[in-house]
């Protein structure tokens, strides 16, 4: 008898869950439009409007399961001038057939001209507000309008918008290209008002000036240069959020750099190039993977603050285009890992300098090292992280462990080969 | 309806307590502690765990001096009637109040973060409809249903909290102090009430089977819901760090909007179930608790039969306050301190007039005897 009544319950209580589902929240999947990205511009003449561009996804499009065939578009966009982007669901409604919904938002994208104004930070708290949005979205910059950009972006083969922008911003972040960028660690960082955000930056634009400078990593989106049948759009970089508002933006390798001086980041490997020691005219290339925890050491109670940070790295050096004989000869090999050794310091350094003297506090998280030190709040705040990080002494060590030389170690002597 | 005389086990006994005082982590106690006590937060349940070990060893050596009374019957014996009519009266306001303002804010959590467009009223009352269908099955029923449930609803919440762990970050603790180490113990003594609700489990001693499982039961219960309590507050600062958790109104519910399981987004769909269940069987509890204290104080024999009324004007009550996210938070946080001392000192007041009537003596006389 018990075990009837607690079935009986049981029951009852599906049954009462299935209630609460209810008539008012009921949503039929066939009735919804999914809006995957929402992009936020700056409206022209209005200082109190935003022009709002809807991404929308057509989960019909491309599945095998399709009966009939048809021919319907992969993806919808749309893009009007609204107050904030919580009603501006009705609006575009009058143009849309089915029910706007943010139930499988992604992203939201903004354009740098709108990250870059003051009035950004009020805006983009309304993702707090708004019942479906969720907090582990990516955010992500535009160099032109989102408008410009959701439009002009047409991949050709992962046509489908919620995949294509899943997989490229997934890839993006494996190699370090781009940030990882969620909504959740903007509102963080800036409610925490000590480190730098880094949002991903993109475009889909290319931008006609020539590739500046020798290396191709030093390059934000829109400069890479490309040619052949594919799509424009590009995921490079990253964009320097301070305050709730974007400051600048950083090339590849100060991406790269980024994450790994980050010790809450676990960044899997990258590739890279660096000056070739033994051959001005070449560039080697290297696999740069973690050997261990980045140790971040700061004395700052006393006298100047001091950061001692130490970066052990395991390097593989993957093309040898001065056909340096390294197998034989440890000495070269010496040479080669006091050379990367000293670009790397120097660029670390360099990255360094640059968040002390531009940007005023940096973007790897130390803060969250240095609020160790503290035992209370007020004499954290007291400090005042982005007051002192400025002037604090830095030194960075980069202890290399060279690992692989490529597949096959050896290369034949040009000078045997040219005789 | 006295078929309800049963007697209920360790395990029903410490899942209805767990059940019933646990969930507070789900709403929005985790956002008022933090209000004050910042990213310290996790140390509070600690802290105040510390201090309830008092009210609630005083209240167990009182109340299982006496065989089969529960807390009402003994602060009859004790007091004398007319002082311990007002107690109890006192001991119903809060509990009522607690229940109005609780279920409030349950349905406000419900409508905000899963059914938007739902109105209010029709959640409340389908909250209420099935939680008095619950209570009035009897408290062995309601004692069975919660040890069904329990072990889902905790593996669901460790699930989510290791989730948690993964995507978050320990050094958002840190500084570990807070706003300081004797903020940190003032402001949490102030909140010592998150645990009152253990005064209303010594009203369900007579339903225990004997006096050592009561005990038992009671101790381990306290000891799982401060470790619970504890360790989802960390993870909460974990998730989002202090500043950004004291914005937040429910934490556990953007928790697990925020957390993702591989290529599974939108978890909330298969926390939301579990959390649903444990509201229910919460408030059941509740609404017992109530209607066994209405009962005493107004000579009622079958109080089963007052839940339905009960249930409807909770509904009606709570259905007053204008914006409720706000409004309720308010109430709920001055309930908070109000309660604390009661939570406190009544205890300790009830202990010292039992030693003073010589009650521990007769009892030991006659177990002699």
């Amino acid at each position: 008898m018990p075990i009837r009544k607690k079935l009986g319950r049981i029951i009852f209580s599906l049954l009462a869950l299935l209630w609460l589902s209810g008539c008012w929240d009921q949503k039929e999947v066939e009735e919804q439009a999914y809006v995957i990205g929402i992009g936020i511009d700056k409206a022209e003449d209005q200082e109190n409007r935003v022009k709002i561009t809807y991404l929308i996804s057509n989960p019909e499009a491309g599945a095998t399961a399709q009966g009939g065939g048809s021919g319907e578009q992969p993806r919808e966009i749309i893009s009007f001038v609204a107050d904030e982007f919580i009603s501006s669901t009705n609006l575009a409604n009058s143009v849309i057939a089915k029910q706007i919904t943010y139930d499988l938002l992604r992203m939201i994208a903004v354009s740098e001209e709108f990250a870059r104004d003051e009035q950004f930070i009020r805006w983009i708290y309304d993702a707090t507000k708004a019942m479906e949005i969720k907090r582990d979205i990516k955010f992500l910059v535009t160099k032109e309008d989102t408008a410009t950009f959701f439009q002009t972006n047409n991949p050709i083969l992962e046509t489908r918008p919620h995949e294509y922008f899943e997989k490229i911003l997934n890839t993006g972040f494996n190699n370090g290209t781009i940030p990882k960028s969620e909504l959740n660690q903007f509102f963080r960082i800036t409610e925490a008002d000590a480190d730098l955000f880094l949002g991903i930056y993109s475009s889909s634009e290319k931008e006609r000036r020539q590739q500046s400078g020798e290396d191709p990593h030093q390059i934000t989106a829109g400069e890479f240069q490309f040619e052949g049948e594919t799509n424009t759009t590009q995921f490079i970089g990253s964009a320097v959020f301070k305050e709730g508002q974007m400051i600048d933006s950083l090339t590849i390798e100060e991406t790269r750099l980024a994450i790994l001086l980050n010790p809450t980041l676990k960044p899997g490997f990258f590739l890279g190039t660096l000056p070739d020691p033994f051959d001005e005219t070449y560039r080697i290339v290297i696999r740069v993977e973690n050997n261990g925890p980045l140790k971040v050491d700061m004395k700052l109670k006393s006298g100047t603050p001091n950061i001692d940070v130490i970066v052990p790295l395991t390097i593989e050096v993957l093309s040898n285009h001065s056909m340096t004989d390294y197998p034989k000869d440890a000495e070269k090999r010496n040479k080669l890992k006091k050379s990367i050794q000293e670009s790397l310091t120097k660029k670390i350094e360099d990255l360094i300098r640059k968040t002390q003297e531009e940007y005023k506090t940096e973007p790897f998280g130390w803060s969250l090292i240095a609020r160790k030190k503290f035992s209370t709040l007020s004499e954290w705040e007291n400090f005042d992280w982005m007051k002192t990080y400025p002037d604090m002494n830095t030194n960075v060590s980069v202890q290399i462990k060279l690992g692989k030389f490529g597949r096959q170690s050896d290369l034949p002597r040009i000078e045997e080969i040219r005789d | 309806m006295e078929q309800s005389k049963q007697l209920i086990g360790i395990k029903e006994y410490v899942a209805i307590a767990l059940l019933m005082i646990g969930t507070k982590l789900t709403d929005d106690t985790p956002s008022i502690i933090f209000e004050n006590v910042k990213n310290a937060g996790w140390m509070t349940p600690i802290i105040n765990g510390l201090i309830a070990i008092i009210p609630i060893y005083f209240l167990m050596k009182v109340v299982t001096n006496y065989k089969s009374k529960n807390l009402a019957e003994v602060t009859d014996h004790l007091f004398g009637k007319f002082f311990s009519f007002l107690i109890l009266l006192l001991l119903l306001a809060v509990g009522l109040s607690a229940v109005i303002i609780d279920t409030a804010i349950y349905t406000d959590i419900i409508g905000t973060m899963y059914f938007s467009k739902t109105p209010t009223i029709i959640i409340y009352g389908i909250l209420m409809f099935v939680c008095a269908y619950g209570a009035s099955r009897g408290f062995e029923q309601i004692g069975s249903v919660a040890w069904i449930v329990f072990p889902y609803l905790q593996g669901s919440l460790l699930l989510a909290l290791i989730l948690t762990i993964g995507q978050g970050n320990t050094a958002f603790l840190f500084p570990l102090f807070g706003p300081g180490t004797w903020e940190v113990v003032k402001e949490s003594s102030l909140k010592l009430s998150i645990y009152a609700d253990f005064l209303y489990l010594f009203l369900f001693y007579p339903y225990i089977k004997n006096s050592k499982v009561f005990k038992k039961g009671t101790w381990l219960s306290f000891i799982l819901i401060v470790i619970n309590m504890s360790i989802s507050m960390a993870c909460y600062v974990f998730l989002f760090d202090y500043q950004s958790i004291m914005q937040l109104n429910y934490p556990y519910h953007e928790v697990i909007r925020t957390i993702t399981f591989g290529f599974m987004i939108n978890m909330e769909a298969l926390f939301l179930p579990f959390w649903l269940i444990a509201s229910f069987v919460r408030f059941s509890i509740y609404l017992y608790v109530i209607a066994i204290l209405f009962g005493h104080l107004f000579k009622i024999k079958h109080f089963e039969y007052l839940i339905p009324s009960l249930a409807t004007s909770i509904v009606f009550l709570g259905m007053i306050p204008e914006s409720p996210t706000f409004a309720i938070f308010n109430l709920r946080e001055n309930l908070i301190l109000i309660v604390s001392p009661l939570f406190f000192f009544l205890p300790c007041l009830m202990w010292l007039v039992a030693k003073l009537k010589g009650e521990y003596k007769n009892a030991n006389k006659k177990k002699v005897g």
